[in-house]
Parts: structure tokens; sequence; C-alpha cells
């Protein structure tokens, strides 16, 4: 709608006032974070720091929050990757073939990619402990990647569906089986849509809370629970909990402020509004 | 393209080995809410109605219920109407800065619910929260504020962070909406035809953004009904039970009190309420998908 936008006063000025009291606790979490106790304590929480204390990102890390970070990293990217490749797989046979059931296929994993983690979190935590996985990543990483890849074939079979179809077609007359044109023509061809999709399964994970809550060990603690447990220790120590807030939502945060178009597109494409 | 059988098993097995695991658990939960399993070892021995006598009689049930269903009629209708009005003008009257306006709204997107309730939970905190010293600073006598320490209206304020936080997804997808092919040329004709302001959002727009209304509405209405980590972090449920919801409730019965069977018919509760939604919310996706 470029050509009729109109510049408008009003809109500006109510925008302005709407845009500041969204950014506020933001503002009120990276300045805090670098104060001192004894400035915290005076409660003047909208001025900036005197002199950042980069010290409390120190004592934050320490106190859990370094492990949080090592854990979630070791847990959420390759959760990510198989997610994507599960994804992907089948994502392009659904997008791509025509067969009696496509329709209820789709339907199941729709069901499955929104239906809420407390119908399986009981058989999950049951699951893991047979499997004995239950000390290490992988319990995690078994989780996330079951909860996720429903989504991830959603999402990429709906990306795949914009990729022409001339493409293949080329390919298979020259006697490429499916495989190969998943492999060399379909994945090249929709790394922007991949990116996306990665994104959208990276935050995801990285955010969750009650599995990491249930399943996790103290020594494979992501960081979401270790920032509630923060909360918890460090009771009105406000610099403290939020150095450690900051640090715990940088990731997905970086991804947001320098992939933001991806990032966009992955949580539209989430919706499965198509 | 025609699938040949040997293909759809190769590529669509591990789809279907995940989704079985995932239904099979389903199944599972419901079938342990039949059952008498209160400690840490299963007892599959079979309980009928037991446990869901028990919680409904309890009155921590009731409380979250009342939550969650507080929680769809006071989160939904504001984060839906803020957002499109935004996304609205973002649209049509912001020149210069859309991107940056956009970006300062859609950020709390990216942040976890734990982290935007350990920020919330110092916002509101009465004695040396942030609204508080504000308040005190203009005047106001914040003595009698406790915001979510005060039962009354614990559970709005949690519903106000869950608002900030979701406020950018609502606006994009109506902005999404409103580039869509369709609409925008009805906009743009309207606009030739000299249609500005009220008008064109009274008359063209919400008229023809119903589509996008019902999936925003439908995703915060799944977001409701689940709702967990703000309140495990914000309040813990408090001050008393007064902001028990029912993600909350299964959590505390199974893993707190081992009364696993007991949560997991809280579980089938939560998740009957959301098929309520996610049923047709799915069948709709699959209707665009086939049209696609």
């Amino acid at each position: 709608m470029r050509r009729v936008r109109k510049s408008n006063l009003l809109a500006y000025i109510v925008l302005t006032i709407l845009a500041v009291l969204w950014f506020i606790p933001l503002y009120l979490a990276l300045t805090t974070s670098l104060k001192t106790p004894r400035e915290v304590s005076e409660m003047n929480y909208l001025a900036p720091p005197a002199q950042p204390q980069i010290e409390n990102y120190v004592d934050a890390w320490n106190s859990g929050i370094g492990l949080g970070l090592f854990n979630s990293i070791i847990i959420s990217i390759p959760t990510t990757l198989i997610c994507l490749l599960l994804g992907s797989w089948s994502g392009y046979f659904l997008s791509r073939f025509r067969f009696k059931h496509a329709p209820l296929v789709f339907f199941i994993a729709t069901i499955a990619t929104f239906m809420p983690y407390q119908i399986v979190l009981i058989p999950i935590t049951q699951l893991i402990a047979s499997l004995n996985l239950g000390q290490s990543h992988l319990g995690l990483i078994f989780a996330y990647t079951l909860l996720n890849t429903p989504l991830a074939t959603l999402v990429t079979a709906t990306f795949f569906t914009t990729i022409p179809k001339e493409l293949e077609e080329a390919a298979y007359i020259d006697g490429c089986g499916p495989i190969r044109i998943y492999w060399n023509i379909i994945l090249p061809v929709a790394k922007p849509a991949l990116a996306s999709a990665a994104i959208l399964v990276f935050t995801q994970v990285w955010n969750e809370f009650l599995i990491a809550l249930t399943l996790s060990t103290p020594s494979t603690k992501p960081v979401t629970p270790i920032v509630a447990e923060l909360k918890g220790n460090y009771v009105a120590q406000w610099h403290i909990q939020m150095a450690g807030a900051v640090l715990a939502v940088l990731p997905p945060l970086i991804l947001f402020l320098f992939m933001g178009k991806y990032f966009i597109r992955g949580l539209l494409a989430g919706t499965l509004k198509a | 393209m025609k699938a040949s059988f040997k293909y759809a098993i190769i590529f669509l097995s591990p789809l279907f080995f995940i989704l079985g695991i995932l239904y099979f658990m389903t199944f599972w939960t419901i079938y342990i809410s039949f059952t008498d399993w209160v400690g840490m070892k299963p007892n599959y021995s079979l309980a009928g109605l037991k446990w869901y006598e028990y919680m409904l009689s309890s009155e921590k049930f009731w409380v979250s219920l009342k939550n969650n269903i507080l929680w769809l009629l006071v989160f939904i209708a504001p984060t839906a109407v803020l957002g499109l009005l935004i996304a609205y003008v973002l649209e049509l009257y912001i020149v210069r800065g859309e991107s940056v306006y956009r970006a300062i709204f859609l950020y709390p997107t990216a942040l976890s619910f734990v982290v935007t309730g350990t920020l919330w939970a110092w916002i509101y905190d009465p004695a040396n929260g942030v609204l508080n010293s504000i308040l005190s600073a203009l005047g106001f006598d914040t003595s009698k504020l406790g915001w979510i320490c005060d039962p009354n209206i614990a559970i709005y304020c949690l519903i106000a962070a869950a608002i900030w936080q979701y406020t950018g997804f609502a606006i994009v997808l109506f902005q999404s909406a409103l580039r869509g092919g369709y609409l925008k040329n009805i906009i743009e004709a309207a606009l030739v035809d000299g249609a500005s302001g009220w008008k064109l959002l009274r008359y063209i727009i919400i008229p023809n953004i119903r589509s996008a209304f019902v999936i925003v509405a439908a995703l915060l209405a799944i977001f409701s009904l689940k709702v967990f980590d703000l309140v495990y972090v914000m309040t813990q449920g408090g001050p008393g039970i007064s902001t028990y919801v029912l993600a909350f409730y299964m959590y505390m019965t199974t893993f707190w009190q081992q009364m696993v069977s007991l949560g997991a018919a809280i579980s089938v509760v939560i998740f009957s309420l959301s098929m309520i939604i996610i049923i047709p919310y799915s069948y709709y996706a699959l209707k665009r998908w086939l049209l696609r």
C-alpha cells in the first residue's frame, strides 16, 4: 500500500506513545541489569545506570545462566536440525505428490501441531525414563523432536508448494528419482523457507518451559527453568534477575533483530493459514 | 505427481512414526485418567471415574476453570482489537519508520514467557516494583495497590502481561491480511474514491478481514487454554489459589502431589476444551491447503 499511504500526525503521536509503552520493559531490563545494588534500591528505575556494571552479567552467568545457555544450545540446535530434516522429508512428499489420504495426513498432523503439551506430558516422562534418556540431553532433544516435527512438516510443506513444478519435472525427465529431487533441487531452492522454519522451531524450543521444567536434571537444565530459579534465589535483586533474563533472551532476540523477515515469515507460517 | 506406494512409505514413515507416538501418548493419558495412580510407581488398576469426581469436587479445579474462561474473555478481544488498530495505522498512516514501530511491537513475541514473567513480576511488585515506584513518584498513594499480590486483580495483571506479549503477533497477522491481494485492492479502490479514517475501517476493512480475525482469535484461544509459564513464574497460582489455571493445577497435582491419575484427568479436560477450537481450526487450515 506504499502508493496510498498518507502521513498523519495524530497516528504518529498515538503510535509513538504505544511504542514507548511497549519498549519500556526491555529498556528497564537492559538498564537495570547494568546498575549497582544501591542504584537499584533507590527505585529510580527509569534512570539510566551511572556506570554500567558488567559484573552483574558475570554473577548471573555464574549462578547457572552460563550452564543453562550451554544446555539450551546443546538441546535446541540438534532438535531444530532433526525436525527440519524429518519435516522437510515428509513435507516434500505431502506437498508434491497426489495420494488419496493426503488430506487426512494433513489434518492429523495439524491437530498434533496445536495439541496442548499437557496431554502427552505424563507419557513423555515415562517414555524418556524407560529409554534411559532422563539423565542426558538426549531426553529433551527426543521430546522436543516429537513435539515439533509435525509443525516443521506442515510449515515446510506449505513453503514447498510455492516452488514451481517445472523445476522438478525437468529433473524427472532426466531420470532423477524423488529422493534426488528432494535433496538436489527442493532443499537448495527452498533455503530461505528452511531458514524461516528453522527460526520458528528454534525459538519455540529455546523458549519452551513446561517440558524443560519436567524432564531436565540439574546438569541438563535449559536456560528457561534456570531463569525461573534465579527469580527465587535472588529475591528483589532485580539487577541480577534482569542480567540473567537478558542473557536468556539473546539468541532468539538476535535472530529477530537480524533476520526479522525470516522470523516474521516463520511466525506466519506457524499459524498454517497458508 | 502421482505417488507410488514405495515412495509414500519412504517419505512418510518418519512422520507417521512420530504422529503414532503422539497419538498413542494421548490415548495413554486418557487411559491413566481412569486408573488409580498415586505416588511414584504406576498403578494401572482401573478406578473408573474416581479422579474425575475428585476433580469436580475440588475448589482448585473450579477456580482454574474460571480463570481460563476469564483468560478467554479478557485476553482475546483486547489483543485482537489492538492488533488490528495498530496494523491498520501502520499500513495506512505511517510513511516513515514503519519497520521500527513494528519491531518494537513485535519483539516480545521472540521472548520466552519465563523472561517476560520475570520482568512483569518485578514491574508489578507492590513493595519495590516499577509500577508502584512510578505511581508514587507521581504522588499517588500506592500502599493499597498490591497488583499481583492482590487476589482480586492478580489474574488481570497476568492477562495484561500476556496482551503486551501477544499484540505484535496479532499485528503481523492483520498486516499480512491487509496486504493480501484481494483486500488490498478494495482498500486502494476505496481510497481513490475518497474514503478515509473511520469509514474505511468500519465499512471496508472490518467486514473483509473476518478470516484473519478468526485465525487470531482461534490461536489466542488455544494459547489461553494452555497458559502455564506466566502463572508459574509470576504468582505460583497465588495469592492463595486466586491465579490457578488448569495447566498449573495439572502440573502441581502430577509432579508435586504425585496424584498422577488426577493430573491425567485434568489434562483430558485441557485437551477436550482445546479440541473444541483445534479441530475446526485444523479443518479450516486443511480447506485452505486443498485450495492451494
